[in-house]
Formats: structure tokens, sequence, C-alpha cells
């Protein structure tokens, strides 16, 4: 599939893979789970329909929080939702011809950045 | 020698807004919800790490009828981002062929469609009927 000429010369490579294989299983993630995951923790469990009142009570959370696999879903939906958004955003907003292209940057993937290092952070902090 | 002679079409600043690019620009927005969900949680989760009257203030604003309309409209979307998703599916994928046909686009679309419908569905009520 490369061609010889490519493999002679090799040029700068661009780091946006990175961001797709990010945004792409993050979009995965939230077409498999997405609508469940809003309607059982926002929705249901809050109102109190279908599910118990402590469903997601302080001891309840922070048990899941404290779980390893827990803490590995609640690294993996919040980081890979942000970083999904995030690439939308910023290629629709660069398309809207909005600039300065590193405000917008900052405003998408360095929020999603921020978000996946303050989530581990939280979580390590949280404890075992 | 090749001389430039850049030529830029016009385009209306907001062609995004119109059709045919509305649909583009929808779907593409649909990924905001899915991040917007995404702080919903984080936000919860820097509730559960300051402690049980954070935590308290923040399953009470889940409660609250901005929460449950924000989600609805939420919900909505994501599942605008299902939709559209796995229609993109098929077209990111090589050809799929059974019987020495090729199933055509649509047909994978749905086919997924309908599994992972059916699996949420499950999950939904698993975690029901578990919680009880």
């Amino acid at each position: 599939m490369s061609e010889a000429a490519g493999r002679a010369a090799p040029e700068k490579r661009s780091i946006s893979p990175i961001f797709w294989l990010l945004f792409g299983a993050g979009g995965m993630l939230a077409a498999v789970f997405g609508p469940a995951l809003i309607l059982i923790t926002d929705l249901l469990a809050p109102t109190g329909i279908g599910l118990p009142e402590n469903f997601e009570d302080y001891s309840h959370a922070l048990a899941f929080a404290k779980n390893p696999i827990g803490k590995l879903v609640v690294l993996a939906v919040i980081s890979l939702f942000f970083w999904h958004g995030a690439e939308r955003l910023y290629l629709t907003l660069k398309d809207m011809k909005a600039r300065p292209l590193l405000v917008l940057k900052f405003g998408t993937y360095g929020v999603a950045a921020a978000v996946t290092l303050a989530t581990f952070a939280l979580l390590l902090s949280i404890g075992f | 020698m090749s001389e430039k002679r850049p030529f830029t079409r016009p385009i209306a600043s907001d062609w995004w807004a119109h059709p045919p690019y509305r649909a583009y620009t929808v779907r593409e927005l649909s990924g905001v919800a899915v991040a917007v969900y995404g702080a919903v949680l984080f936000v919860g989760l820097v509730s559960l790490w300051r402690g049980p009257d954070s935590y308290g203030a923040f399953l009470r604003f889940l409660k609250s009828p901005v929460s449950i309309l924000l989600n609805l409209v939420l919900l909505a979307a994501v599942l605008y981002h299902v939709v559209t998703w796995f229609q993109i599916l098929p077209k990111t994928m090589p050809k799929l062929i059974v019987d020495g046909k090729q199933v055509p686009q649509a047909r994978i679309t749905t086919l997924v469609l309908r599994a992972v419908g059916f699996g949420a569905v499950c999950l939904v009520l698993l975690t029901i009927g578990f919680a009880r």
C-alpha cells in the first residue's frame, strides 16, 4: 500500500491519528453505551423510576470509584467522551472559520487533556 | 514552472446553517452532547472527591427539573449520535461480501443499530433487575 517513494523520504509525521483514535474510541463508546448510561445515571436513578433511591448515593458512588474496574470505567467514559466532543467541536469551528486556531485547540483538545489528567488525579486521590 | 492562479469560490459565512450542510453541523454538534454528559459525570466525580455534603448537592441538582430537562435533551442528541455513527460505520470499513454479494451499507447500519439497541435495552433492564 505505501509507495517506495514514501519510504525513501520520511516526511514529518502528523500527530492527528492520535486524536482520531481518541475521537473514534469515544464515539464508539458513546454509540454503544451512551443512551443507557444517561438513562440510568441521570434520569432513572435521580427520579427513582425503576431504581432504588440509594442507587447512586454517596456510599455506592464511593464504592464504585474505589473499585479498580469502576475507576477504569469512570476514566474511560469521562476522558474519551471529552476527546470525542473536542475533535468534533474543533473541526466544526475550524470549518466555520473561527480563529485563531491556537485558541480553538486550547478550548477543545486542551480541555479534554486537562479533564483527563484531573479525572486520573481525582480517582487516585479517592483511593482504593 | 507553474503559475499560481488562486481562485477561491466565495462562500457565505453561515454556510453551515443551511441545507445540505446543516445535517452535517447537527451531526457534529451531537458529538458535543457526548462531551457534555462527560462533564456531568466529571462534576459528579469532583463532588464525590470533596465529600458527602458536596456530593449531596450534586444529587439534588440531578433531581432538579433543570437537570431532567438537560438530560432529556442530551439523551435525544446522543441517540442522534448513535444513528449517525452507525450510518458512517459502513463507509469507513472494507466492503462486506457475503455469498459473493456486497452487503448494502444501509443493511449494515440497520443490523448494527438493532444489535446495539437490543444491548442497550438489556443493559438498562439488567441494571434495574440487579438493583432491586
